[in-house]
């Protein structure tokens, strides 16, 4: 009894961990994605802007 | 993994950097001096002499070429890294506690001190990098007194304008640099004082210590506490490992009410923890008093301490640790 006590939560810990890495992984992810989505927004306006120069001139 | 000790500060450390490639490493000291070391054998490379006071903080920009300081002589002052030469000195009414270079190195963000009716204040200075770097403006471009708790740690963020704070109170917040005003903050990221702030390599999480006695992963846009690592000591710095899960504490009693029992009880170790299980996984002796100030090497290669003993320790990894995977082979993204 002991040791399949200690087996399921061995179980339980290691999914535990894999539960937590996923969710690590996944949110890492998104702020990653942001980051880029701002960056490219950022470089679109200052494209934009640019263009807009070019035509007053 | 026998640390290299380097010797040559006379009182305790205030804080340590590295430099984007990791060769070089910068501390400061109540000594007055900052020293600046090569990080594979300890060698000292040069003093930026200079300060009258206690040097509380340094930063480094990301080509070694500029470094910034600020001190308790109320001044912050810009440096050419290979000559050693102050190249400018900006002088404020208080002292000047935290200050960081910028992402791409145009701007330097400092906090200064609130004392003798003066209020803690947040400046930004451009930093011009034309040339020999000794014509800077004595204005700062941005300038604003936070409200309520003072500031006692910045950095710039990885969204455009907007900086990371943390206050004497245990509140984190979020500044849009221009305006001056507070965009986010979380009154309770932590129950004490912030010690110390270290942004992830993409600024979009950071890692804050306290006196609180524990330390937390911030997501730097919404202010979401990820992760939290509770210890049994007050904390005074908190440092993320780059390519490796962990995280790494250090502190100690104050100086004041320090006992031969907080050594025995292994108060003064750095502890690292897996910063995604929040499990201590080890500890690392070496200082007789409090770890003030810890700093990763740039690819995790290494890490240093410095101690409220004077001492600066680097510890270069061996192979052992790059190989152990103590948790499985489990893909863990920075």
């Amino acid at each position: 009894d002991d040791q399949r006590e200690s087996e399921n939560v061995n179980t339980e810990l290691i999914a535990l961990r894999r539960r937590l890495v996923d969710e690590w992984n996944a949110w890492r992810a998104r702020s990653k994605a942001e980051v880029s989505d701002d960056k490219g927004r950022d470089l679109a306006k200052e494209k934009q802007s640019e263009e807009d120069k070019e035509e007053i001139e | 993994m026998r640390p290299i000790l380097l010797q040559g500060h006379e009182r305790s450390l205030t804080q340590i950097k590295y430099n984007r490639d990791g060769d070089l490493l910068f501390s400061c000291s109540k000594d007055h001096v900052i020293n600046v070391w090569y990080t594979h054998n300890g060698e000292r490379l040069g003093t930026y002499d200079g300060h009258n006071g206690t040097v509380w903080t340094v930063d480094v920009d990301s080509e070694s070429r500029f470094m910034i300081s600020g001190a308790a002589d109320n001044e912050l002052r810009l440096w050419n890294v290979a000559t050693g030469k102050c190249l400018y000195t900006w002088e404020f009414p208080t002292a000047v506690k935290r200050v960081a270079f910028s992402e791409d190195d145009k701007q330097v963000v400092c906090i200064t001190e609130q004392r003798m009716g003066y209020q803690c204040a947040i400046r930004v200075f451009n930093i011009n990098r034309a040339g020999d770097g000794n014509k800077q403006s004595k204005e700062p471009a941005h300038m604003f007194n936070p409200v309520g708790s003072k500031a006692t740690v910045c950095a710039f963020t990885a969204q455009p304008g907007v900086i990371f704070t943390g206050h004497e109170s245990g509140k984190v917040a979020l500044f849009n640099l221009k305006t001056g005003e507070e965009v986010h903050s979380n009154e309770r990221a932590h129950g004490d004082v912030v010690t110390d702030l270290q942004m992830s390599e993409d600024r979009t999480y950071c890692i804050t210590s306290s006196k609180d006695k524990s330390a937390r992963i911030h997501d730097t846009k919404t202010l979401d506490v990820i992760k939290t690592f509770t210890t049994e000591t007050p904390l005074n710095s908190a440092a993320l490992s780059p390519n490796k899960p962990y995280v790494l504490l250090g502190g100690g009693q104050e100086a004041m009410s320090v006992t031969t029992t907080s050594l025995r009880q292994g108060k003064f170790e750095t502890r690292f923890w897996h910063k995604v299980f929040e499990e201590e996984v080890g500890r690392v002796k070496g200082h007789f008093g409090p770890i003030n100030t810890i700093a990763v090497h740039p690819k995790g290669l290494s890490y240093a301490s410095g101690g409220e003993d004077g001492f600066v320790r680097v510890h270069n990894f061996d192979d052992s640790y790059f190989k152990s995977q103590p948790y499985g082979d489990l893909q863990i993204e920075d």
